[in-house]
């Protein structure tokens, strides 16, 4: 049997798992940990350097149950499969130094840590190199349980939100059960290609079901509206690094699904289908906006740094399937793309607050300021994040941010392009609230003795804040990715090149924009160092947020930040889709204690009798 | 040789009412005493699981029939070995041994022993009456042994329990009578063949008046009031064996008897409708139950719902997945219950969520394959009701994995430990080992365990064959010359 190299990098990530479960509670001896991550990250980048056409076959197929299971990668999973295992390279080199020891001295298990990371990866690469919808499932059950894993390792509140997502996960995953049983009675197949060919004379009733159980089921993962409510809970509970890497590429597996089930194994068909109200075009897009709006303003309010990352997390999630959903060239290409943007960006500022956390123990954003005297590095990066995060010039994230709007004016969509501002503007001013609340203003007296994290941690994140500056500058190298992963499931790109798009009507050179930018920032420096010392001012004569301080406040102006804009937008927040979960939960609650009830008579057999009767009743007709 | 197949039944009787008198007459000290009637009960079941493992041997080829007393098919009783009760057999014999109580009183030995008597008889009658009779004492044993409990409420329970059963068999035997002025006869080769020839049909109010009476043992939707408070209350050992194994074989044997002779669409459609209902009232109140004894109890109620619905689709798909489902469940649940007995451990944790993990079907556990299976029939299978059933299980398997991990947050209480004596020690937990081995192994081998699983159900949906092995031609003959006349 010869072995390709998707056995090989099943077979190298196998061995991390087996390796986290030997050597993976030691310290600063996880290093073997890093180095086959980074074994890993060879192998796909030697795979996304020679793919093309039909993707690698794995040479392990098997049949059970008469159906026969087996693995292929494309472009799409490859490039969902280099974020995951670029990612995991990260993470798991972070913690591994000094963090996993003092992880462990707070009574965590590093080993366990470090086994759920590989397993994450494992099951991943399963789902992303799935054949068919049967290794589809598979892959998809096991990476749901791997996060489930993931988040509750730490316990206490982390398993309670995590058994909260579970009860989504399930939902999810159950509908989606119910698709591949569907489109298995359509087909008499998992196979994609023998759907395919059957989904092109499937009902117009059939084909809506599909479609509502695809994005749905998948969707719940992404965190689409109104399935949304787990994610930023969970992902912030999630030990420090573990939740950069469930940040940063977790969530984006439902979008992979997605994809994958819309444009390669179902017909393409459906997008011609008019749903009475809208087509399904429109309306997955204005379920992006939804889901860009609500989670972002959300995020605004949130008093714990991770709180405020996970759910951006989700907000992102919609610019992704905003774009995609426009089926342009410049909207598949903004929206993929933002997959690998947000998660070089989301890791570093994950593991950026893991850090804060590291040095002063909390991420409650009314509880720090001024830490950029004491920690420069992760300033920093920070920084760099949230300029990301944020979509402006020269992050990575403006790129793809770019494409999307300039996807929606050309296709004239312009409330879309409204909603999707409102929700940059929201995501400007809560990353502003962060960067400022944890970093700026005065240093707090219990803070004094803080030092810069150890290298271990501040490596990765300033080498990721490196990817997330020179992919801004030089997007065409994610691009051409992208193209690949557009490729294999027939979605349309734009010309590129390194620096950008070339598009009808504008194109974009990041190299020139950036070069503008940073000669601008070069200028500034210049006057600003060329001009003097600095003058101190009085503590009345300054303002921040648009409100005056007060001489009672010490400058650092975090409590009740935007206290204005909240002030104005509240009547907006009243917690509809908790109430809703709420209120399911309620109805089914009383459902179940009146079955209950059932078991519970005084009489126990007065309800067999009334079924008894009831039956002879209905035979006799 | 062949007629040793009786023995498999009469042993445990005997040994059952030898008890009493020889356990007076030992004279030794208490302690030894209960060791040796716990060695002589268990002896007995395992001489009953060599005798048939001796007896199955050729049961693939040709099923074993025996006429007791050499009376011919329609008077005598009928003892019928295939594949299907052979498996039946051995897995509750197994179960009998592993799940035996430790230091009881020779009073529960001998209950136990009936209720292994009655249990075997229940796997190998080939006729309705005898199911009846050994219905009614396996319904009889257990009265005992949950009545023989110490906690207080134990004859309140047991009262209920009582009356649900008594008008269970008040039903089936109801049921019967109608079948047996139908046909004139009692036996099921003799009935099938009866049916086949176009002589008579049964009406369908026979089968619902079994189904319903019988289905008390089998956790059936509105006769199962009496669950959750038994399981509560007995000790995990006797849950495990009562829900895991007891409730299965009831269904198995009983379900299969009525597809065989009721082959209606309505037939099945009764299954399908009180397997909906069971599977949404004990899975919702699992969800709200307040112990995990309780909790295991419903949801056992549940999943026994899930195995009727099974039954309702096709007679050969059908009892295909009446069979994986119901095998599944005997391996799963026991296992659970068995890890509520005492302090939980770290390893007793993994163990429950391997359990739990194949329970809701996660890939690749055997769990994964049977709802997979059974998912595709289903839509297969097509109108409204199927598709109502396949929602219902759907979202069943979310509420079971809500509240089966619920368990990790250790919040809910396992009721005060049933005393089971300092022999226990470790064995309930060896056994949940045990079990997790079963699952793990047939992870494994999902293929030739599905093979053999398919061939033993394809023989047991055989009209043709129970009334070839069982009415001899020649009989067959006379009958219908009987029958012309």
């Amino acid at each position: 049997m010869e072995i390709n190299t998707l056995d090989l990098l099943a077979l190298i990530s196998l061995v991390t798992v087996a390796t986290a479960l030997l050597v993976g509670g030691q310290g600063r001896g996880g290093w073997q940990l890093s180095l086959l991550y980074l074994l890993q990250l060879v192998v796909v980048a030697s795979m996304v350097m020679m793919a093309g056409g039909e993707g690698i076959i794995s040479t392990l197929q098997f049949s059970t149950v008469g159906e026969s299971i087996g693995w292929r990668l494309d472009g799409l999973g490859l490039y969902f499969l280099l974020i995951t295992v670029g990612t995991a390279a990260f993470v798991s080199f972070y913690m591994a130094g000094p963090w996993g020891e003092a992880y462990q001295r707070d009574g965590g298990s590093l080993r366990w840590l470090q086994v759920a990371l590989a397993t994450n990866v494992f099951t991943m690469l399963l789902l992303l190199a799935s054949g068919d919808l049967l290794s589809l499932f598979i892959g998809w059950e096991l990476a749901s349980w791997a996060a489930f894993w993931m988040m509750a390792l730490a316990g206490g509140i982390a398993l309670k939100v995590a058994l909260r997502y579970l009860i989504y996960a399930m939902v999810g995953a159950m509908m989606v059960f119910a698709l591949i049983v569907i489109l298995y009675g359509q087909a008499g197949s998992f196979g994609f290609d023998e759907i395919r060919e059957a989904s092109v004379q499937m009902e117009r009733g059939t084909t809506i079901l599909v479609l509502l159980l695809t994005v749905a089921g998948f969707g719940i993962k992404m965190g689409l509206l109104p399935f949304h409510l787990w994610q930023a809970p969970a992902y912030a509970e999630t030990p420090g690094p573990g939740s950069a890497f469930l940040g940063a590429i977790s969530s984006r597996l439902g979008l992979f699904a997605i994809l994958l089930v819309l444009f390669r194994v179902v017909d393409g068909a459906w997008i011609e289908l008019y749903l009475g109200f809208m087509n399904p075009q429109t309306l997955l897009a204005w379920i992006a906006v939804a889901t860009i709006i609500f989670p972002t303003f959300t995020a605004m309010r949130q008093n714990d740094a991770r709180q405020l990352l996970a759910w951006h997390g989700i907000g992102q999630g919609g610019y992704m399937l905003l774009g995609i959903a426009m089926m342009d060239p410049l909207g598949v290409a903004g929206g993929m793309l933002h997959i690998f943007n947000h998660a070089t960006y989301q890791a570093a500022l994950f593991l950026a607050v893991t850090a804060v956390i590291y040095r002063t123990q909390t991420s409650d954003l009314n509880h720090l300021g001024g830490l950029v005297v004491r920690m420069p590095l992760t300033f920093a990066t920070m920084l760099v994040g949230i300029i990301g995060l944020a979509g402006l010039p020269p992050m990575n994230g403006f790129v793809s941010k770019w494409l999307v709007y300039r996807s929606l004016l050309e296709q004239g969509e312009v409330l879309l392009f409204v909603g999707a501002v409102i929700g940059t503007l929201g995501t400007i001013l809560s990353v502003y609230k962060l960067l400022h609340n944890t970093f700026l203003g005065s240093l707090r007296l219990e803070h004094q003795a803080v030092r810069e994290v150890p290298i271990t941690m501040w490596m990765p994140m300033i080498l990721l804040s490196g990817l997330i500056l020179l992919t801004g500058i030089f997007p065409g190298v994610p691009l051409q990715w992208v193209a690949e992963a557009a490729a294999s499931i027939g979605l349309p790109m734009p010309q590129f090149n390194l620096g950008g798009v070339i598009a009808e009507g504008g194109s974009l050179d990041m190299r020139v924009i950036s070069g503008v930018l940073l000669s601008g920032f070069a200028i500034a420096a210049l006057i600003f160092y060329g001009a003097g010392s600095s003058r101190r001012v009085n503590p009345l004569d300054n303002y921040a947020g648009g409100h005056f301080l007060y001489a009672s406040n010490r400058y650092h102006y975090s409590n009740n930040f935007y206290a204005g804009l909240m002030h104005l937008i509240k009547p907006w927040y009243r917690g509809i889709f908790e109430r809703l979960e709420q209120i399911i939960l309620l109805l089914l609650a009383v459902i179940a204690d009146l079955l209950q009830g059932l078991y519970l008579q005084r009489q126990p057999g007065r309800v067999a009798l009334v079924v008894l009767v009831l039956l002879l009743w209905w035979s006799t007709l | 040789m062949s007629n040793s197949l009786a023995l498999v039944i009469a042993l445990p009787l005997l040994a059952a009412f030898l008890l009493q008198p020889l356990a007076q007459q030992l004279g030794v000290g208490r302690e030894q005493r209960s060791v040796a009637i716990q060695l002589y009960a268990q002896l007995t079941i395992a001489v009953t699981l060599w005798i048939t493992l001796m007896l199955g041997n050729g049961v693939e080829q040709q099923p074993l029939s025996v006429m007791m007393g050499g009376f011919s098919a329609p008077m005598g009783i009928n003892l019928y070995l295939d594949r299907l009760s052979l498996l039946l057999l051995v897995a509750t014999q197994l179960a009998l041994l592993l799940l035996w109580p430790a230091d009881a009183t020779p009073r529960i030995h001998a209950l136990m022993l009936l209720l292994s008597a009655s249990s075997m008889g229940l796997a190998l009658s080939g006729d309705l009456f005898n199911l009846y009779v050994f219905y009614e004492l396996l319904a009889v044993a257990t009265f005992g042994l949950v009545a023989a409990n110490s906690s207080r409420s134990a004859p309140l329970i047991s009262f209920r329990y009582l009356l649900i059963s008594g008008l269970g068999s008040v039903l089936a035997l109801s049921g019967i009578a109608l079948i047996y002025s139908h046909t004139g006869s009692l036996n099921l080769a003799d009935i099938s063949a009866t049916l086949q020839h176009g002589d008579a049909e049964l009406p369908l109010a026979a089968f619902i008046l079994i189904l319903l009476g019988i289905g008390v043992k089998a956790e059936l939707f509105a006769v199962n009031g009496w669950v959750p408070e038994v399981y509560a209350i007995i000790s995990p050992r006797l849950s495990a064996l009562l829900a895991g194994v007891v409730s299965k074989l009831a269904v198995v044997v009983i379900v299969r008897v009525l597809l065989m002779l009721f082959p209606h669409p309505e037939a099945a459609q009764v299954l399908l409708v009180l397997g909906i209902l069971g599977v949404i009232s004990g899975e919702l109140a699992a969800w709200r139950a307040q112990d995990l004894r309780r909790m295991l109890a419903y949801s056992s109620i549940g999943q026994l719902g899930m195995i009727f619905i099974a039954f309702s689709l096709s007679l050969e798909f059908g009892m295909l997945m009446g069979l994986l489902l119901s095998l599944h469940h005997m391996v799963v649940k026991p296992g659970l219950f068995m890890l509520t007995a005492g302090k939980s451990k770290r390893w007793h944790m993994a163990l429950f969520v391997l359990f739990a993990l194949s329970l809701v079907g996660v890939p690749p556990l055997p769990g994964f394959w049977v709802k997979l299976s059974l998912l595709t029939g289903l839509v297969e299978a097509g109108g409204a009701l199927n598709q109502l059933a396949l929602i219902v299980f759907l979202g069943a398997t979310v509420i079971e994995a809500s509240y089966l991990f619920r368990v990790l947050q250790n919040t809910l209480p396992n009721p005060p430990a049933v005393d089971e004596g300092h022999l226990t020690v470790g064995w309930n937990g060896l056994v949940g080992v045990l079990l997790g081995g079963v699952l793990v192994v047939t992870t494994l081998s999902v293929d030739p365990v599905l093979e053999q699983l398919k061939q033993i159900s394809s023989q047991a949906g055989d009209r043709n064959l129970l009334i070839s092995s069982v009415v001899t031609p020649s009989a067959e003959q006379q009958m219908v010359v009987e029958r012309d006349k």
